[in-house]
């Protein structure tokens, strides 16, 4: 890394959070797309906004490039280092500034991680909305970058429509602030709040982040719902969206991940083709009807078996399942890739047997879970890296799966981000002029290409694919990919 | 005023450039926002209309921009669907005016607002060219999102001429209720409590005191409105009506009969000037004192604020000395933006990539 800017480093940081060892620099090399890994030249790990502020102005001027990068739990490469360029680590920023749960907000920085929120907001019976499954560790700068999700989007959204405001440094150095503290957010003007979440770290730095908070249900009623064939559980989720209810999340897993989710978590699921959850939240009155409404539904949709959660502790079961199927797929094989693609709801059916048919092609396994409820699969391709050639073909089998989405009508990420993994893949969803104009938004903001370099644009150096296995933080049960 | 209509994408190109300075309208129902454009070409889009996909099952429709709101809202209402963040002006508005001066009307309490629904877009922006933002299916992260910049973007970087929103099934049955209090303070401190209640309305807004009543008139009125199915709302509506009565002490409590104009907030707003401001429940009371001679109504729990005036110089001084932007929506005023500026470096980097040479205003 060149001398004279490790030297300016010096001058904002003190020793101990400026890394340039190979040992400091180790954890930093690869996020949960640990496929993938790059040793960056340096990290730092500021403690306040101003440090932020001036790192980034000294990568603009002497063109060095960074990655912002808080719990690196990201699942598309997004927080990848740039081969000798500089990580800026953003977990020291993990205060909570301000709850005001009279107008339901929390002001917050950019590392404090996502369940902390929901901690912090909990006393006053009010929650953070977003739920992604790495949620006990991912951080709210991350979930902004890649306007994350979770198993609750359809009926109240993803990462931006809970972020109000912001106020930020561009990748160019300047700062800058929009929206506030009103649900309309920016309310006149563009929406830049919009613009700015989901820009996969490409634009800048979010620096403090203003988010709405919800109250928390008066009731859940959870229902876990069995098939013999993952058709039927499909077309249970058509049935419930056609009578009217609007679930909080409905989620379906087939036969591999059930087996995966029992090996590890023991939930007690029955032995089934195709498992449905349909969980109902809201007023207690309201919820009860819907509830007698939806049972009739499931009954009348050809399930051999189905239970509902009498007890806060079953319902938590029938989850802890559900989002530890990921990790526990980590039992069943030593590598596998997660693909986020989204489909038309309608045309479920259809991506599930092309999937089916393409892993029969490739002879590789692949388990599927996904969030019915908005269309977002997640299937998770099988394979073992140690076996010459067989991540190829996994990416490969990937890469088919991708365009079969964007064939039917969907979105190669449903809340995962382009990254690195799928950059290539861009061109399938947008046109050359498409792109050609993101690609002109992003030099207007940063001209030297430095915020978030070989991100989500095709082509580019690729970093050697080297690691394999679960990343250790995944081994231990504390993330997973979805 | 000549207003051009084009009916196709390419008509609208080739008018884009061919002109020097564009302005564009749907029906031209917000006629604040074209009252001084200095000149430029006027595009009317109200010819490049209709429901292009309707997909019930999968909660999305796409449809032209020119296109009623009113036509978009019955088609959904055949299925028994609803577009949440419930736009303005359901007789007279286009959908695209809709998006671009980011009007949602009393039932974005709820679920949220424009930037909450919309998920893509095609558009024209100002080099002409013609292209697509965002995606079609409820849940898309792939490239930047600038189909959620466009929301109050008021046609100055693109035009919209098709969107796509996310919809949600409606409820069948409403039940309204005031509550009614002495002071701003208790009616705020009632939205408060209500905020971290478990109480699910479809509706919360703020009515002040009518102008040149009595002093037994002279009450705040908190509007609210509870959505849901027959059997359960009577007993919903009691529960609510009790917690409020018990936590916040009303001075009267009024069932209201549930009617389109009772959650229209333009309803009854008198005055030159018609105004749009997005504000947080605590500056209401600072910003309340010094419009208090307007008629106005508070919405969404206290974060929209609909006013009208015969004095707009006077408003937009309240507003910059509160920091608020507030959007004119109807009057003769030199800009429909006032108060507090809008210029963002951010919102000029977008500029100047979608409009180098500032066609669209």
């Amino acid at each position: 890394m060149n001398r004279a800017f490790l030297a300016a480093l010096e001058n904002i940081y003190p020793a101990d959070r400026l890394l340039t060892r190979d040992v400091e620099l180790l954890p930093y090399e690869s996020d949960a797309l640990t496929a993938f890994s790059a040793k960056p030249g340096a990290v730092v790990l500021p403690v306040n906004e101003a440090e932020i502020i001036d790192t980034v102005r000294l990568c603009h001027e002497m063109a060095v490039p960074f990655v912002a990068r808080g719990s690196g739990t990201s699942l598309s490469g997004g927080s990848l280092p740039i081969p000798e360029g500089l990580t800026i680590g953003l977990n020291r920023l993990n205060r909570i500034k301000k709850i005001d749960p009279q107008q339901r907000i929390a002001v917050v920085e950019p590392g404090v991680i996502n369940l902390h929120i929901t901690e912090a907001a909990q006393p006053y019976g009010l929650y953070y909305a977003p739920d992604p499954s790495s949620q006990s560790i991912c951080t709210i700068g991350g979930n902004i970058a890649f306007n994350s999700g979770g198993a609750h989007c359809l009926k109240y959204g993803m990462t931006s429509n809970h972020v109000l405001g912001m106020k930020v440094v561009l990748a160019d150095g300047a700062v800058t602030q929009f929206g506030g503290e009103s649900i309309e957010g920016v309310g006149v003007g563009p929406d830049l709040v919009g613009l700015f979440v989901g820009s996969e770290g490409l634009f800048g730095i979010a620096l403090e982040i203003t988010v709405r908070l919800m109250p928390q249900p008066e009731l859940y009623r959870t229902v876990l719902a069995a098939y013999d064939d993952l058709g039927r559980a499909g077309d249970a989720v058509s049935m419930v969206v056609a009578s009217g209810l609007l679930p909080g999340a409905m989620e379906i897993m087939d036969r591999l991940a059930i087996k995966a989710a029992e090996a590890s978590v023991n939930a007690g699921y029955p032995d089934a083709e195709a498992l449905l959850i349909v969980e109902l939240e809201g007023e207690a009155p309201q919820v009860n009807a819907e509830f007698e409404q939806l049972r009739r539904i499931i009954d009348a949709s050809g399930a051999f078996e189905s239970r509902v959660a009498k007890s806060e502790a079953e319902r938590t079961r029938i989850w802890k399942g559900r989002k530890g199927a990921f990790s526990a797929v980590g039992r069943l094989s030593p590598d596998y890739i997660v693909q986020d693609g989204v489909v038309p709801r309608s045309r479920l059916g259809e991506a599930l047997v092309e999937i089916s048919a393409l892993k029969a092609k490739y002879s590789l396994a692949v388990a599927n879970v996904f969030h019915a409820g908005d269309g977002n699969l997640h299937p998770l391709i099988l394979y073992d890296g140690r076996e010459d050639g067989a991540l190829e073909k996994a990416e490969a089998l990937a890469g088919e799966i991708l365009a079969l989405c964007v064939n039917l009508g969907g979105s190669i990420t449903g809340e995962h981000g382009i990254g690195m993994e799928k950059r290539d893949y861009l061109p399938a969803m947008f046109s050359e002029e498409e792109i050609d104009i993101m690609q002109a938004l992003r030099l207007a903001i940063d001209p030297k290409e430095i915020a978030n370099r070989g991100k989500m644009f095709p082509g580019g150096e690729a970093p050697a694919l080297a690691r394999q296995g679960m990343h250790p933080l995944e081994r231990a049960g504390v993330i997973s990919r979805e | 005023m000549t207003i051009s209509a084009p009916a196709t994408v390419d008509e609208l190109q080739t008018l884009i450039r061919d002109s020097e300075r564009i302005h564009v309208i749907g029906k031209g129902s917000k006629t604040a926002l074209h009252g001084n454009v200095n000149g430029a070409a006027i595009v009317g889009l109200s010819g490049v209309s209709g429901i292009i996909e309707y997909q019930p099952a999968e909660y999305t429709v796409t449809v032209r921009a020119g296109t009623a709101v009113h036509d978009l809202s019955a088609a959904l209402d055949d299925e028994g669907q609803y577009l949440p963040f419930d736009p303005l002006l359901p007789a007279a508005a286009t959908i695209g005016g809709a998006v671009a001066a980011n009007l949602s009307g009393s039932r974005r309490f709820r679920y949220g607002g424009v930037r909450d629904f919309i998920l893509g877009a095609e558009v024209v922006d100002g080099a002409g060219r013609a292209f697509r933002v965002g995606g079609k299916v409820v849940k898309n992260s792939a490239g930047f999102d600038l189909s959620k910049f466009l929301v109050g973007s008021l046609g100055r970087y693109a035009i919209m001429t098709e969107l796509t929103f996310k919809v949600f099934p409606d409820v069948p049955r409403f039940r309204s209720l005031a509550f009614h209090y002495e002071q701003l303070e208790d009616a705020l401190s009632a939205i408060y409590f209500i905020n971290q209640s478990p109480y699910e309305l479809d509706a919360l807004d703020l009515a002040p005191p009518p102008m040149n009543r009595g002093k037994k008139d002279r009450c705040w009125k908190l509007l609210t409105r509870l959505a849901g199915f027959d059997e359960t709302l009577p007993q919903r509506v009691e529960r609510f009506s009790a917690a409020m009565t018990g936590e916040t002490a009303p001075i009267q409590v009024e069932p209201l009969e549930d009617s389109a104009s009772l959650w229209d907030p333009l309803a009854g707003l008198a005055g030159a000037c018609l105004v749009k401001v997005a504000l947080s429940p605590k500056q209401v009371p600072r910003f309340d004192e010094m419009v208090s001679r307007s008629p106005r109504r508070y919405g969404v729990g206290g974060n929209i604020v609909w006013l009208a005036t015969e004095d707009i110089k006077q408003l937009d001084a309240a507003l910059k000395s509160c920091e608020l932007t507030g959007l004119c929506l109807r009057g003769v005023v030199e800009s429909a933006v006032i108060g507090a500026p809008l210029e963002n470096v951010l919102a000029a980097r977008v500029k100047q990539v979608l409009d180098p040479q500032g066609k669209l205003v």
